[in-house]
């Protein structure tokens, strides 16, 4: 997959971002290193405090490019795989234009949730893969991550086995960013790491037990506004069909007698299930942001998992890749037919 | 969530204007009786049928849901079932995720094939009430 | 909202399972329902009368008509709208004959089902909002596929009315297999004569213009526009035509299909088409004993064709006829199940047939040997109770209508649906036999299942009729249930663009929003179940519609 590839040594990767933020209207998305963490952060004129890991999961970066469309700006993203993967179905979606970004995709070992508190994790690459060798220790949603490796988008920043850090372009533009680092291009090593095992099993569960699930459930709709892919400027449930309030409300339940409140939670999370199917990366942002603690990230997931498995599809690997569900052949699914 | 008076399924279907429906029809012209719990909507084509429908029509009571229409490659809109196919096929797969898989059934009858739609409609209601009978066997 | 519910009774179609009384009952008391009255016939004059005197007293705006399937009297109802001036498109139909009442049996259930589906219309209508008929400019010509006798009389009676013809036909001559008939009964005429007349006249038209050894090779467009590719031998033709007639015929029951019959295997088995051909040059002995089969290719579950060909006892006739006339001292012996004569004077042709010596033996032959003095035709006599086995130096088999070979080619290509013996289908048996579910593509003739010369020649000319009715006016309307879009909610992610099939919806590249090409939109609402947020809908079929009709089915009555 990798066209070329070079060794990021020490201060080259700072030297290049800095070199490109020179220039007017140029701009990197990533992550600042800080007091309380690493966070998010789009730099302007100059690199500092920027930092390539962030085990911290407070929320999938792609979210902030969603109706990107001047073709003015230049940005580098230098973001983890899922987010990297979103912003390739963003693209796809028309909800990105591409043109003057150039997506550099970070190996990322794990993380843990923002919500955690936990204090002091490693900042390197291998220290932090040895860190989250014990699965326990990450979010649920990254143990059954389906790519860690920063393989995906216009290119890739990948920790050797030895330690070291390589650039990898897979792309025309991955090019252009391999060209910001010093150095020439060499054959590249054994990385530390590997490609992720297939899902253990499809997913499976039951109504009983995704009401038990879901019961907590508020209606608070932050899953939906966190989710990087989940991108209608006005939701089906944002009107009174699914989920009326006031008069609709009333109506509603003299009509029908269904009263169990808040109204359609079952309806509403299953509906944006199949709608996300396609585009889900899995990076669990939705169940981060719930404040009842909902699994969310097991059930959107592992739904999407096996609907993107039963077309051979992957969201976010290839800008290029047809939708499932925009297209089709003649001649298929008849183990669907009755 | 769907719940037998009596013993008597609820099923909700989605039927093309071009060709199921029309077959629904010819089935009414040649008195062919089939279980007043089958009730149809119709559609233009079968891939209007939203999945946001389907689920909509489980929680709202409804047993099972059938959504039919043109045998592919003969769709009025030529190429509409395809979509159908593809969606639905989904849809199946997230409620087998759900052990739901029973309540949704995609099945195509031709505006000929008004035998067809009936034999369809009742196996399916049968089966519903059968699988009820049995749980409730359970249950006891 | 004040909507107006009328119950129809349909005689006691309707009324016979269903409890109509307790219908219009149940819905008096319902909120925004103004009327809710039943009466035996709505679509009678009276009955008509009765829903526009209701819509212009209580100055309603909604009305929902439950009675037979919606197709039926679409027209009619939409007038009555229109007559007291309310937009026809809100007015909602509920099947509740074809749907509720001839489908089940019992009263208290089939009275619930109809409240529930009459439920589902008031709901829905809620949600519809006037719109306006689209109306488009019509194409005064037709495409006739098909030569023979019934594409020959359509083509005729829409040049006589003025309209521009295009006739097509595959083989090299027009005439169909009327062509090849010898001495038709009863006109005692020859096919070749027949057609002859015809192609004749169509020949001297100047808004004719025929096709042979051409096949259609493309269709798409709509009614009252469709486009056409003809491949004719020098090259392809491009045409426009408001409107279609299929009229492609038949195929002759292929008689290997019954291998017991020995036909292709021995010479002096042929069918009625052969003999029509070598009824002069049969060379038989001086006094020849001939056998003629009756429904042979019809009739007969075992092989896949239950249904009768209609014209097959007729040809058995004048096969028997032929020969006592040819040759004196012959033994013709017709063996049937039926001699369905159906036609005028065709009783008396069978009267005729046997007073000039014809022998009629009810029975099913089960074989025919061919051996070195004659045909062995074994079976049993129905009549007599017992078996038979006697020689004869000929058989004549009487073949059926099989359905013609191109049926399944162009029943994809121009989106019409074949029976279930694969001949073409009507759209409704009764009240609409030349009419495809296609609107602007009509049948005519044996295409759309058995019938005589003089049937044909009647449906095609009853489809040039229907489709001249179509066209005359030189525009149609069109209806408005096309996908529009709600630009204020559309995210421009252009997924319906993408899986319209009719590439009917265009991305704007400044507003970053889509828009329908309202022309090449076909109504399929794909794009309103693909889209996410339902930003696109389908006029007619609007989501809040269609969800309040689903909850309407399976609420508690």
């Amino acid at each position: 997959m990798q066209t070329q590839a070079k060794e990021i040594k020490e201060g080259a990767l700072e030297k290049g971002l800095n070199r490109f933020l020179g220039d007017e209207g140029c701009l990197v998305f990533g992550f600042e290193g800080g007091p309380v963490g690493v966070r998010h952060r789009i730099f302007k004129g100059a690199i500092d405090g920027h930092v390539l890991f962030n085990p911290y999961f407070d929320v999938n970066g792609a979210l902030y490019l969603r109706r990107l469309f001047s073709k003015g700006a230049k940005i580098i993203l230098m973001l983890r795989p899922c987010e990297i993967r979103s912003y390739v179905e963003l693209v796809k979606l028309t909800q990105v234009e591409p043109e003057g970004i150039i997506a550099v995709s970070v190996d990322c070992p794990g993380t843990v949730s923002s919500k955690e508190k936990v204090a002091d994790l490693p900042a390197d690459g291998p220290g932090l893969a040895a860190y989250f060798k014990a699965e326990d220790k990450m979010r649920p949603a990254c143990r059954t991550c389906r790519e860690r490796r920063g393989v995906v988008g216009d290119a890739g920043v990948r920790i050797a086995a030895d330690g070291s850090l390589w650039a990898c372009s897979y792309t025309e533009k991955g090019d252009a960013f391999l060209g910001l680092i010093e150095g020439d291009p060499a054959a590249v090593p054994g990385m530390l790491l590997g490609e992720s095992g297939a899902p253990k099993g499809p997913f499976h569960t039951d109504m009983a037990a995704f009401a038990k699930d879901f019961a907590p459930c508020i209606m608070c709709k932050n899953c939906r506004d966190v989710c990087p892919v989940c991108y209608c400027i006005d939701c089906l449930f944002n009107g009174d069909e699914y989920l009326p309030k006031g008069d609709a409300l009333l109506n509603k339940v003299l009509r029908t007698g269904q009263g169990a409140m808040p109204q359609g939670r079952e309806v509403f999370h299953l509906v944006r299930m199949f709608h996300v199917s396609q585009s889900c990366v899995g990076c669990g942002a939705c169940e981060e942001a719930c404040p009842q603690s909902i699994p969310l990230a097991a059930y959107f997931k592992g739904i999407s998992e096996r609907l993107q498995e039963m077309f051979g599809y992957m969201s976010g690997r290839n800008a290029d890749e047809a939708i499932p569900y925009l297209t089709f052949q003649e001649d298929e699914l008849h183990d669907a037919e009755d | 969530m769907g719940e037998q008076t009596e013993g008597r399924p609820q099923i909700v279907g989605f039927a093309c204007s071009f060709c199921t429906f029309k077959a629904s029809e010819m089935a009414g012209s040649l008195r062919m009786k089939y279980p007043d719990g089958v009730r149809i909507v119709q559609v233009p084509c079968s891939s209007r049928v939203d999945p946001a429908f389907v689920i909509k029509s489980i929680f709202d009571g409804a047993d099972a849901v059938f959504v039919a229409g043109c045998h592919p490659g003969d769709c009025h809109f030529i190429k509409g079932n395809y979509f159908t196919r593809r969606k639905m096929a989904a849809l199946k797969e997230m409620l087998d995720a759900f052990s739901m898989k029973e309540k949704l059934r995609l099945f195509w009858v031709s505006a000929a094939e008004a035998r067809r739609f009936v034999q369809k409609v009742t196996a399916l209601y049968d089966g519903i009430k059968e699988a009820a009978h049995a749980d409730a066997g359970k249950r006891n | 909202m004040k909507t107006g519910i009328f119950i129809c009774h349909c005689g006691h179609n309707i009324k016979h399972t269903v409890d109509v009384r307790k219908v219009r009952d149940y819905f008096s008391a319902f909120p925004n329902v103004v009327v809710s009255s039943d009466y035996p016939f709505v679509c009678s004059e009276p009955g008509q009368e009765m829903i526009r005197e209701s819509i212009e007293k209580e100055g309603l705006d909604r009305v929902v008509i439950a009675s037979c399937t919606p197709s039926l009297h679409d027209e009619l109802f939409k007038d009555v709208l229109r007559k007291s001036r309310l937009n026809p498109f809100l007015l909602r139909r509920v099947g509740i004959r074809e749907h509720c009442s001839w489908v089940g049996d019992d009263v208290a259930r089939n009275t619930e089902k109809a409240i529930r589906l009459i439920r589902a219309g008031l709901y829905s209508a809620a949600h519809y909002v006037p719109l306006e008929e689209k109306m488009v400019e019509v194409t005064k010509s037709a495409l006739i596929v098909g030569g023979g006798v019934s594409g020959l009389s359509a083509a005729l009676f829409l040049s006589n009315m003025g309209m521009r013809v295009y006739l097509v036909e595959k083989g090299p001559v027009l005439g169909g297999h009327v062509r090849t008939l010898k001495d038709i009964w009863p006109i005692r005429k020859d096919g070749a004569a027949v057609v002859g007349e015809m192609e004749a006249e169509l020949r001297e038209s100047e808004n004719v213009e025929i096709f042979t050894s051409t096949t259609v090779t493309n269709f798409e467009g709509a009614f009252g526009n469709y486009r056409a590719t003809l491949h004719t031998p020098e090259g392809d033709r491009e045409i426009t035509a408001g409107g279609c007639i299929v009229a492609i015929g038949f195929s002759p029951f292929d008689a290997t299909a019954k291998p017991e019959l020995a036909y292709g295997k021995d010479g002096r088995v042929m069918t009625t088409v052969d003999f029509e051909q070598r009824a002069d040059s049969l060379s038989l002995p001086a006094k020849p004993r001939v056998a003629i089969l009756h429904c042979i290719g019809s009739r007969d579950e075992q092989i896949g064709r239950p249904y009768c060909s209609r014209v097959c006892c007729i040809n058995a006739l004048r096969t028997a006829e032929a020969v006592r006339q040819r040759y004196e001292n012959s033994y013709v012996e017709c063996f049937y199940m039926d001699v369905r004569a159906h036609p005028r004077g065709g009783e008396e042709f069978f009267e005729e047939t046997q007073e000039k010596g014809a022998l009629f033996t009810r029975g099913n032959v089960a074989e025919i040997i061919p051996g070195p003095k004659g045909l062995l035709v074994r079976g049993e006599d129905t009549l007599l109770g017992e078996t038979f086995e006697r020689e004869f130096d000929l058989a004549v088999l009487s073949v059926g209508m099989s359905p013609p070979a191109d049926s399944a080619a162009i029943a994809s290509l121009m989106k019409i649906t074949l029976d279930k013996d694969r001949f073409f289908l009507e759209a409704h048996v009764k009240l609409r036999p030349y009419d495809t579910a296609v609107k602007g593509i009509f049948i005519a003739g044996t295409c759309s299942g058995p019938k005589d010369m003089e049937e044909a020649i009647n449906h095609g000319r009853a489809s040039g009729v229907k489709l001249y009715g179509f066209l005359s006016a030189g525009f149609a309307a069109v209806d408005p249930f096309v996908a529009v879009v709600d630009i204020k909610r559309c995210s421009g992610c252009r997924m319906c663009e993408r899986a319209c099939v009719a590439k009917a919806i265009k991305f704007d590249e400044a507003a970053r929003v889509v828009h329908v090409e309202e022309a090449a939109c076909m109504g399929c609402g794909l794009c309103n179940s693909t889209c996410p947020s339902s930003s696109i809908g389908l006029r007619g079929y609007i989501d809040s519609a269609l969800d309040d009709e689903i909850a309407a089915l399976v609420e508690a009555v």
